[in-house]
C-alpha cells in the first residue's frame, strides 16, 4: 500500500508539472463557458436552464478526455526503463495500475469540482440537496474509474506509442456530439435519433442530470449503473491481466 | 550466490539462449561478455525475475527465480542499459521514491538518499532534474538508486555504454567498491578491456550459448601461449632478423608495423634466446618484449569475426 501512495504522490507531482493537472481542471471549464455561453439561446431544452442541461455533458466529456491521456500516460510507463525497473522491485505488480488509477480519481475529482465552480455564477444548482450532490459526484467518479481502467487496458497492449489517444478521439468526440448531452433528442435528424435516445453517454449525461435535480429517472438509472458495472468489469478485467511482470 | 543452470530460453521458436550455465560466488564481479543479440540482457532479465526460462534452473542470492521470485527481487539491485528513473523528478527525489518503493518511511528514505548522493558525488547536483544530468552522472544516480537498500546481487547491464572515458573510469572504480563490500556484481559489457579490469571471473556468450568461462588469466592462456615480439631499430634489417629467427615455428612478420614475432611457450627464456641470436647478428633493437595474447585475440577466437568493438 505505501508503494502506491508513493507512486501516487509522484504522478500528482509528474502531472502538475507536465500540465496534465492543469488541463483536467481548464478543460472542463472552458467547455462549459464555450457551450454555455454560445448555446443556451440556441438549443431549445425546454423548461431546463442551459448551465443545468449542459453541465453533466461537460463532466463526462471531461473525464473521457481525462482517459484519453491516461492511455497515453499507461502506454509511456509499461514501456519505459522506469516501468520495467518498478516491475523488478518487491512490490505487487498491480501498484503501478492501482497508483495511476488513484491519480485518475484525484483528477476526476478536481474536474469536478472545477466545474461546479465555474457552472454556479451561470446558475448552476445541485437542487437536490446536499445528499444527491454525493451520489453526482460518486457517479461521475464511478465512471471515471470504468474509464480509466479502460485507457489502462488499452495503454498497456498498444505497441506503438503516441497514436493511441488520437485513435481514440473520434470515437470519443461522436459520442459526445451525438448524445444528449448537449442538445435533446429532438433536435437530432430523425435517422440518428435511436442510437442518440439509447447510447451510452446520453444515458449517463441524463442520469446525472436527473441527480442534480433530485429526480432521477428509474429505467436511465439501472441502465447508467448497468454501464458503469459492466464497462468496470471489462476493462478492469483486461486491465488487470495486461499487468503481467514478464515483459 | 548467482547459480544459473542449463538455462534455456526461446522466443516462438528462436532460442535466445541455450543450456546457459555459470555460477558467481559470493562478493565477486562476474563479467558477461558478448556481442549485441548474444543474450546477455536476456540472461540479466531471467536472473531480475523479468523473464522465466523455458527450461532450467537458475538462483540468486540462494532464491529460485522462478518460485521464490519475490525473494529475488529482495535480494538485488538492477541498473539496464538507460536510465530507469523518473527524469522530472530530481535526483534526491529519484533515491526517495525507490527507498519508499522498499518500504522506507520517507524520513528514513531522505538519509539514506542524503548518505548515497554524497558517496556518489552528486551532491550538487541532488535537486535538479535527472533529465538535465550528463550520462555519467546519469550512471551514477542510476546505480545509487539499486543500492538504497543495499542489494546482496546488483546486475548491471551495459553500465557504461556510451559513456565518455572518464566516466567510464568513475563507473569502474564504483564496482570495484561495491565488489570490496560483498556485493556479488554481474555485469554485461560489451567492453573486452571492462571485463578484464572489473571481473574477478568472465563468462563469454555467442548467440546464446556459453563458449567460455574462467578468470581473464585462464581465458588468456587457454589461447596458448604469448610470443616475444622484436622491433629492430633499422626497418632494412627485418628481413636478417625473420631469417635468423627462421628456425622458430609460427614465427610472424609484420613489415607495415617493423615486427617479427615467435611464440614463446616458456616466457622469459624463449626472449633471452632470440636476444642472444640477435645480439650475435648484431642487429640493433629498438624493442624486444614478451607480449601476453589479449581478451580482444581471446574473444575473436571464440566467437568469431562479427564483433563490433
Amino acid at each position: 500500500m505505501s508503494a502506491v501512495l508513493a507512486l501516487t504522490e509522484r504522478q500528482v507531482g509528474a502531472s502538475i508539472r507536465n500540465l496534465d493537472l492543469v488541463f483536467a481542471v481548464l478543460v472542463p471549464v472552458l467547455t462549459f463557458i464555450g457551450f454555455t455561453v454560445g448555446l443556451r439561446n440556441v438549443i431549445d431544452t425546454g423548461g431546463i436552464a442551459y448551465p443545468q442541461y449542459v453541465l453533466p455533458a461537460v463532466v463526462v466529456q471531461s473525464m473521457l478526455f481525462g482517459a484519453l491521456n491516461t492511455t497515453d500516460l499507461v502506454a509511456h510507463e509499461r514501456a519505459s526503463e522506469f516501468g520495467v525497473r518498478l516491475r523488478t522491485l518487491p512490490i505487487s505488480v498491480y501498484a503501478p495500475m492501482l497508483a495511476r488509477m488513484s491519480y485518475c480519481l484525484i483528477r476526476g475529482a478536481l474536474a469536478v469540482a472545477a466545474t461546479f465552480a465555474v457552472a454556479y455564477p451561470f446558475g448552476f444548482r445541485m437542487d437536490g440537496g446536499p445528499a444527491w450532490g454525493v451520489v453526482f459526484v460518486a457517479l461521475a467518479l464511478t465512471l471515471t474509474l470504468a474509464l480509466s481502467l479502460g485507457a489502462e487496458a488499452i495503454g498497456s497492449r498498444v505497441k506503438r506509442l503516441d497514436t493511441s489517444s488520437q485513435l481514440l478521439l473520434i470515437p470519443q468526440l461522436l459520442l459526445v456530439l451525438l448524445s444528449t448531452g448537449m442538445a435533446p433528442v429532438e433536435s437530432f435528424p430523425t435517422g440518428v435519433r435511436p442510437f442518440v435516445e439509447h447510447q451510452p453517454i446520453s444515458q449517463i449525461t441524463e442520469t446525472l442530470r436527473g441527480v442534480a435535480s433530485g429526480h432521477v429517472d428509474g429505467s436511465n438509472l439501472v441502465v447508467t449503473v448497468a454501464w458503469c458495472i459492466g464497462l468496470l468489469s471489462a476493462f478492469g478485467f483486461v486491465a488487470v491481466r495486461g499487468q503481467g511482470r514478464r515483459s | 550466490m548467482i547459480e544459473v543452470d542449463r538455462v534455456t530460453k526461446t522466443f516462438g521458436p528462436l532460442p535466445a539462449l541455450r543450456e546457459v550455465s555459470f555460477s558467481v560466488p559470493t562478493g565477486t564481479v562476474c563479467g558477461l561478455l558478448g556481442h549485441n543479440g548474444a543474450g546477455k540482457t536476456t540472461i540479466v532479465k531471467i536472473l531480475s525475475t523479468l523473464l522465466e526460462p523455458t527450461t532450467g534452473t537458475a538462483t540468486v542470492a540462494g532464491f529460485d527465480v522462478v518460485a521464490d521470485a519475490d525473494q529475488v527481487r529482495r535480494s538485488i539491485g538492477v541498473t539496464g542499459q538507460d536510465a530507469a528513473l523518473d527524469g522530472a523528478l530530481t535526483g534526491r527525489e529519484n533515491l526517495v521514491l525507490f527507498g519508499r518503493l522498499r518500504g522506507m518511511k520517507r524520513k528514513q528514505a531522505a538519509a539514506r538518499a542524503e548518505e548515497l548522493l554524497e558517496s556518489f558525488d552528486l551532491v550538487t547536483a541532488a535537486d535538479r532534474a535527472v533529465a538535465t544530468y550528463s550520462g555519467g552522472m546519469r550512471r551514477r544516480i542510476d546505480i545509487a538508486v539499486s543500492l538504497i537498500v543495499p542489494p546482496k546481487v546488483l546486475f548491471l547491464d551495459e553500465p557504461t555504454t556510451g559513456l565518455d572515458p572518464r566516466s567510464r573510469r568513475d563507473v569502474w572504480t564504483l564496482v570495484s567498491s561495491l565488489a570490496a563490500q560483498d556485493v556479488t556484481v554481474l555485469l554485461t559489457t560489451q567492453y573486452l578491456e571492462e571485463a578484464d579490469v572489473l571481473s574477478d571471473s568472465i563468462v563469454i556468450l555467442d548467440a546464446g550459448r556459453v563458449v567460455a568461462r574462467g578468470t581473464a588469466e585462464e581465458l588468456k592462456r587457454r589461447m596458448g601461449h604469448g610470443y616475444c615480439q622484436v622491433t629492430p631499430l633499422h626497418p632494412e634489417d627485418l628481413v636478417r632478423v625473420a631469417s635468423a629467427l627462421g628456425g622458430y615455428e609460427g614465427l610472424e612478420v609484420d613489415a607495415a608495423a617493423n615486427t617479427v614475432a615467435v611464440p614463446a611457450p616458456r616466457g622469459v627464456t624463449t626472449l633471452a634466446e632470440v636476444f642472444r641470436t640477435l645480439e650475435e647478428l648484431g642487429v640493433e633493437l629498438m624493442d624486444i618484449s614478451l607480449r601476453k595474447p589479449s581478451l580482444d585475440e581471446v574473444f575473436l577466437h571464440l566467437t568469431g569475426p562479427t564483433l563490433t568493438v
